[in-house]
């Protein structure tokens, strides 16, 4: 009955910092991130999880931000696209910069998170392997083509780069 | 444009409001200078020749674009133009959203205008700018102004090889008169034109820094959402909410217009909320409307034959005609669906509103928060007073933030007047974020269409008559017909169905080119001809035929294909572009359809950047992809009956195919390339399936049919 009427304090570990927030207690992270810590490159498209805009990594895995409550990630060290890297050096961004991945962009932190999550698992992804990581990341400019070749370029330079 | 049309151009009376249709934009745009360039007193850290363009003493080149950026490029394609006649280095090139000022016109970016629009306007503030600078040179240097020339942000003495740089010339070019002339440059001499230069807003959309309208956080911002009544028209009549108003953080619930507004101290709160009212609608009077029942009246009305729209010849031949295809043709409606939900920060008083909103056009969204903003006496005081010629009162600021993505839905400002009448209500900074749901249900959908299409051919084959009866719900129009064929007749029957519907990625052209380039393919099969063929036979137009040549080339058309699978080819006209598509798909046992690679070939005249082209025509496949493989949307009891992408689906990695682009070599003018891949790719892959199983596609979605 209380559930989403009360405030909670959430203690929370995003991008190597520590934070204290209070929302109502059954708030997703994505409204967490957005509206509290002010880390917009999460975003906001369907609210149930179908699309993966709203994508992030919880101890490496990537989640569905918008329909996990953050009270049910203190525990995990969350990584946001404003957190991959420091200056857009992981291999991903670097490849999605040379193959003009985005197109208006929305989706691409997701698109990218998610991909970041593959290659941890899987350093040399075949089409399979990348059908089936990114099949539910949704882009509706149409950029999957070029987030597939971006995957590839990017784990043929982590690979040369060891 | 003919070469020597071209040539007779490249000297450009730039004041001249006959030399081209944007010269009366021009002759606005010197009068109007933010920093007087004839002005000789003035010794300015600055060159501003015009409203498109200032270099600052650092030499960075600032160039104003007009154009919303949804992901097409705009704000690097338009820079491009300026920058290849300014001879500026494109790493010296900033870009900043041209401001609400009437020097620009109305602001609104659509119909894959934007080059055609600024092609002229863009290539001749670049020209002006470089004329100045040079002749800056030459007074500096007292030589002669043919013995210089611009290059790489620099002016160069052709003889003696000195050279100062933009940023060394700027005081100097803002004390001359503008030039009387300035000579354009010809595609033979351009450097970034037609190179596939990086994207300007690519960076910042990899780092999650890029801000979109959702984005926007002002100080001490209220999150609003909007819950719309269920059934199209309805509005609220009661509200409980005893509910919602439990909720922590929850701060004003009222109604507008035509919805209810939550207003609380985070998005999650205010949605959390709205979904906790009771609300009591009045349904209006579209209980009744249904998907079959508006399939029905256009039925109806396309039997009727309403406005002849093109005809020659006399199609009644067709009655007596043994050798005779009848078919209708059916497509339903699509939500645009772009994966940002549609959202506005407002703040609004008695004398001002200031709009951060990623809008298609900053122009309608002012007179919109204008109308919903001002009291009614103010806002037809303001039109009288414009209307009698008296200067605009500068009252609503419109800042037009990136685009997650629009395909038209962003032509619409609907959330901009919500926004604007709840920041009213609320005072201090509202943002405003639909759910998933509302934007799926609130859309301005592409119209629902029904094709009655007959057509005969004579004894040798080839088509004698063509008859297409169009009927849709809203504003439906057709295209130019492009093949010689005896008799034929185009009706077009508008149906007035209360669905908003509203413009959606290649607008008409996607449900005309289906009926026609599939109908084209079944009379072609009647008349045992290969459809290639039949239409290199019978299209006049040298430019289609090119990029039909070149598709069905690249496709291997005349080629072998392994065993399982099949070509289908289509080609249209549209936004001044060519395109031709050939799909080649693999069909399981089980009628599931696999496409395996989309052949594009286009001609959209001069290319501005090649990379953006073939991009534009990888998001085109699969956004016809999706149209033609998935649901669309469905009416019952006046209610949308998709509220999401679980079940308005579209194109996922696993079902894209290979998009290969083709790009015809062309010193035309420069044309649309957003919109005019859409069109072919329906027909195309429908054409594959004829081809397959000789079952002809005749609605759309075509995976519904195949599985019937």
């Amino acid at each position: 009955m209380t559930k989403g009427r009360r405030m909670a304090r959430i203690k929370l570990n995003v991008n190597g910092e520590n934070h204290v927030v209070e929302v109502l207690n059954d708030t997703p992270l994505l409204w967490v991130l957005r509206d509290k810590l002010n880390l917009t490159g999460t975003k906001y498209a369907c609210g149930i999880g179908a699309c993966g805009a709203c994508a992030v990594l919880a101890d490496g895995e990537p989640i569905r931000s918008c329909v996990i409550p953050a009270i049910e990630l203190e525990n995990k060290a969350i990584i946001t696209i404003e957190g991959l890297s420091a200056d857009s050096s992981h291999a991903l961004q670097q490849a999605w910069i040379e193959l003009q991945v985005p197109q208006c962009g929305y989706c691409q932190s997701g698109q990218i998170l998610t991909a970041a999550a593959l290659l941890e698992k899987n350093p040399n992804p075949s089409d399979a392997d990348i059908n089936t990581a990114m099949s539910q990341v949704l882009c509706r400019c149409g950029t999957y083509q070029r987030v597939r070749a971006g995957i590839h370029l990017a784990a043929k330079r982590m690979k040369e780069e060891g | 444009m003919s070469k020597l049309d071209y040539d007779r151009r490249r000297f450009l009376k730039v004041s001249s409001a006959s030399v081209f249709g944007a010269g009366l934009v021009l002759a606005m745009t010197w009068e109007d200078l933010p920093a007087k360039a004839n002005d000789n007193s003035k010794i300015s850290s600055r060159f501003q020749p015009n409203a498109w363009l200032k270099i600052d003493d650092d030499g960075s080149v600032t160039v104003y674009v007009v154009e919303s950026e949804m992901g097409q490029g705009s704000t690097s394609l338009m820079p491009m133009i300026l920058a290849e006649e300014l001879e500026v280095a494109w790493q010296d090139i900033k870009v900043e959203r041209a401001p609400l000022k009437p020097v620009y016109g109305y602001q609104y970016t659509g119909g894959s205008a934007s080059i055609r629009k600024g092609w002229a306007t863009l290539r001749s503030a670049g020209a002006v700018a470089r004329e100045m600078l040079i002749s800056a040179a030459v007074q500096q240097w007292a030589v002669n102004h043919q013995d210089c020339y611009a290059d790489n942000s620099y002016i160069i003495h052709q003889t003696s090889g000195k050279k100062l740089s933009f940023a060394e010339l700027i005081s100097t070019a803002a004390s001359l008169p503008l030039p009387e002339h300035v000579r354009l440059k010809i595609p033979e001499e351009y450097k970034i034109l037609g190179r596939a230069v990086p994207r300007l807003d690519i960076p910042q959309k990899v780092d999650g820094s890029a801000q979109f309208g959702i984005d926007v956080q002002l100080p001490d911002t209220l999150y609003a959402t909007t819950v719309h009544c269920p059934v199209i028209g309805g509005k609220p009549k009661k509200i409980d909410d005893t509910q919602a108003k439990a909720i922590s953080g929850v701060r004003h619930i009222f109604p507008i217009d035509n919805a209810v507004a939550v207003v609380a101290e985070d998005t999650w709160t205010s949605m959390k909320a709205a979904g906790s009212l009771d609300i009591e609608w009045d349904n209006g009077s579209n209980v009744t409307l249904n998907s079959k029942k508006i399939r029905q009246q256009l039925q109806q009305s396309a039997n009727k034959a309403g406005k002849t729209n093109y005809q020659h010849g006399d199609i009644s031949k067709i009655l007596n005609s043994s050798n005779k295809v009848s078919a209708s043709y059916d497509l339903p409606f699509q939500a645009h669906a772009p994966m940002e939900p549609m959202n506005c920060t407002a703040v609004v008083d008695d004398e001002r509103c200031e709009l951060w909103v990623p809008t298609q056009s900053p122009s309608a969204a002012k007179n919109t928060a204008i109308k919903y903003g001002f009291s009614k006496v103010s806002y037809y005081m303001d039109k009288v007073s414009s209307k009698l010629g008296f200067a605009e009162r500068d009252r609503v600021d419109v800042h037009t933030t990136l685009l997650g993505g629009g395909f038209g839905r962003r032509l619409k400002q609907d959330y901009v007047a919500e926004a604007v009448q709840i920041a009213k209500e609320v005072g201090g900074p509202v943002k405003l974020v639909w759910s998933r749901q509302e934007d799926m249900r609130n859309d301005f959908y592409h119209p629902q269409t029904f094709h009655l299409m007959e057509g005969s051919i004579d004894a040798d084959g080839k088509p004698l008559t063509w008859w297409h009866r169009l009927s849709g719900v809203g504003k439906v129009g057709a295209a130019k017909f492009p093949y010689e064929i005896p008799n034929v007749k185009i009706d077009i029957e508008k149906v007035d169905i209360p669905v908003p519907t509203g413009p959606w990625r290649s607008v008409s052209h996607h449900y005309y080119a289906f009926a026609q380039e599939t109908f084209f393919d079944e009379l072609a099969y009647l008349g045992k001809q290969d459809p290639l063929t039949l239409r290199l036979d019978l299209i006049k137009d040298s430019r289609l035929r090119g990029v039909l040549e070149l598709a069905a080339d690249k496709a291997g058309w005349s080629k072998a294909l392994p065993e399982g699978h099949f070509l289908g080819v289509a080609a249209h006209f549209s936004f001044g572009t060519y395109v031709a598509e050939v799909v080649e798909i693999a069909l399981d046992e089980n009628a599931q359809i696999q496409v395996l690679r989309v052949v594009v070939a286009i001609d959209c005249g001069i290319v501005i950047n090649p990379d953006v082209v073939r991009a534009q025509m990888e998001g085109s496949v699969v956004f016809g992809l999706s149209a033609a493989l998935k649901g669309g949307i469905s009416i019952e009891e006046g209610r949308i009956q998709q509220s999401n992408y679980h079940d308005f689906s579209i194109l996922q990695m696993h079902e894209m195919p290979v998009v290969e682009t083709y790009i015809m070599e062309s010193n035309e003018s420069p044309q649309g390339i957003g919109e005019p891949g859409v069109p072919p790719l329906a027909p195309a892959l429908a054409n594959a399936v004829f081809a397959a199983t000789r079952v002809p596609i005749r609605s759309l979605p075509l995976s519904i049919q195949l599985k019937a």
